[in-house]
């Protein structure tokens, strides 16, 4: 390469870097494959993920009260053997704002009906903050129960849970 | 020299001509481009067909056109094997020298199908950049002697930025106690949640234990990683390159198995691109094969 040609390709990155900072700066940070990078780049808030039990031997009075990770009403459901990504589910229950029956019969179809058969699956939500000075608490919140043919909403919840702005 | 032609003098070396070992590299990177575009695309449009239901969160283009069309119809499959072909073609170098970039339009389509369900991954983004500097490469620098320094160059200098620019997003972000040993406990719970959500079952490895039972070298660990993203810009440099590339390389080693999240592809494209490689086949080589100089 000349040293013309490695001022053009520097005015080409040049032409390039204020193309990537229009385009990252009018979407949030990003437009892949531009990006900011800002994973990790709010430390210390509390978090919230989500998880799914399998509460089907459960005593259905018991399992919608929340719990922790040393007590909890089900055991863990891996969602790999459903085929389900984790990160994807966990953004559906956590962003989802209003949870019409058209968006919980969406969460059920992830997982798929003739692949849940007769479980009964608690989808909740799971809470991580720090507290004190030194320690991390978590508390799994139960949200939906998802079966077969439905979706149920915690009874213990109100509304707010549900939709951003109720009726 | 201004600043700039001193970085550009790291990225390009205007000072060298381009060697038979180099050329054989760059073909060789092309095809490891090329390859994980293939297995990217494949799997994004598998999932996309099987899964996605409804567009949680839009990203990019998906602002702009509503990607659930490609949910259904077998779209998103029909849009793989377009990328397939057409990379298969760019490689060749058959077709105009934009094709790459149609290539990219296609990749990035695909891409924000298969992520509009709220998850914003940030592992396949070097493959991205790499897909988007042969674009730029074939259209506005063809020819061997040029191509080659072009497209290492810009994906060099394109992931030091990331890298720096992932240390100003945290301290902006957070501020001067962003290595706050506390910090990665969060983190360290918070990832354990997804990997008992995806296998199971959660333990914690030697490392999370350590971390786990002492703020100060949580603290450590975080720094160390922090500090490291502050100077992958030194990338831009030669003589630094290398030393920088292993640094980060260990700092993605750390995330790994701190938080459990891998970056395979991230970390092979590091150690593609951080090493001097093409001087190792300088010394067996003296000239590129034929089909190597037809194909760049």
């Amino acid at each position: 390469m000349k040293f013309s040609e490695m001022h053009r390709s520097m005015k080409i990155i040049g032409i390039i870097l204020i193309i990537y900072a229009v385009l990252v700066a009018t979407h949030e940070g990003e437009f892949w494959p531009f990006s900011i990078y800002p994973m990790f780049s709010q430390a210390g808030n509390p978090w919230t993920r989500a998880m799914v039990l399998d509460v089907t031997e459960a005593d259905d009075e018991a399992y919608w009260h929340s719990q922790t990770l040393d007590n909890k009403a089900g055991s863990p459901v891996a969602l790999r053997n459903f085929g389900v990504d984790q990160i994807d589910y966990s953004n559906f229950m956590t962003q989802t704002e209003n949870w019409t029956p058209e968006r919980r019969d969406a969460l059920r179809a992830m997982f798929g009906s003739h692949r849940i058969g007769d479980q009964h699956l608690l989808a909740a939500k799971v809470h991580g903050e720090i507290v004190g000075e030194d320690s991390v608490v978590v508390r799994i919140e139960p949200f939906l129960l998802i079966t077969a043919d439905s979706v149920y909403k915690n009874p213990l919840l109100d509304e707010t849970h549900y939709y951003n702005e109720p009726d | 020299m201004k600043w700039y032609e001193k970085i550009g003098a790291g990225l390009f070396e205007p000072d060298r001509s381009v060697s038979s070992g180099e050329k054989i590299f760059f073909k060789f990177f092309e095809l490891f481009v090329v390859v994980y575009t293939i297995k990217f695309s494949w799997e994004w449009a598998i999932y996309t067909q099987l899964r996605n239901v409804e567009v949680v969160r839009p990203l990019g283009i998906a602002n702009y056109l509503d990607v659930s069309l490609l949910f259904h119809y077998n779209l998103s499959l029909i849009l793989a094997g377009l990328i397939t072909v057409l990379i298969a073609l760019c490689f060749f170098r058959k077709g105009p020298k934009w094709l790459y970039m149609v290539v990219l339009v296609f990749f990035h389509l695909l891409h924000v199908t298969r992520y509009s369900q709220g998850e914003i991954p940030h592992s396949q983004n070097l493959i991205g950049m790499s897909v988007f500097c042969l674009a730029i490469g074939t259209w506005f620098f063809p020819g061997k002697n040029n191509m080659p320094r072009f497209v290492m160059g810009s994906i060099i200098f394109f992931i030091g930025l990331g890298y720096t620019s992932a240390f100003f997003s945290k301290l902006i972000g957070t501020g001067i106690n962003w290595y706050d040993g506390r910090h990665l406990w969060l983190w360290i719970s918070e990832k354990s949640i997804d990997i008992l959500s995806r296998e199971g079952v959660y333990q914690p490895n030697i490392l999370q234990q350590m971390i786990l039972g002492s703020t100060g070298f949580a603290s450590l660990i975080l720094l160390f990683g922090w500090l490291t993203e502050l100077i992958g810009f030194t990338m831009w440099w030669k003589k630094i390159r290398p030393y920088t590339t292993t640094l980060l390389i260990a700092m993605h080693f750390g995330i790994t198995l701190t938080m459990n999240i891998r970056f395979d592809a991230f970390v092979m494209q590091l150690v593609l691109v951080g090493y001097p490689w093409y001087k190792i086949i300088d010394r067996h080589i003296k000239t590129a094969p034929s089909f190597v100089e037809r194909w760049i």
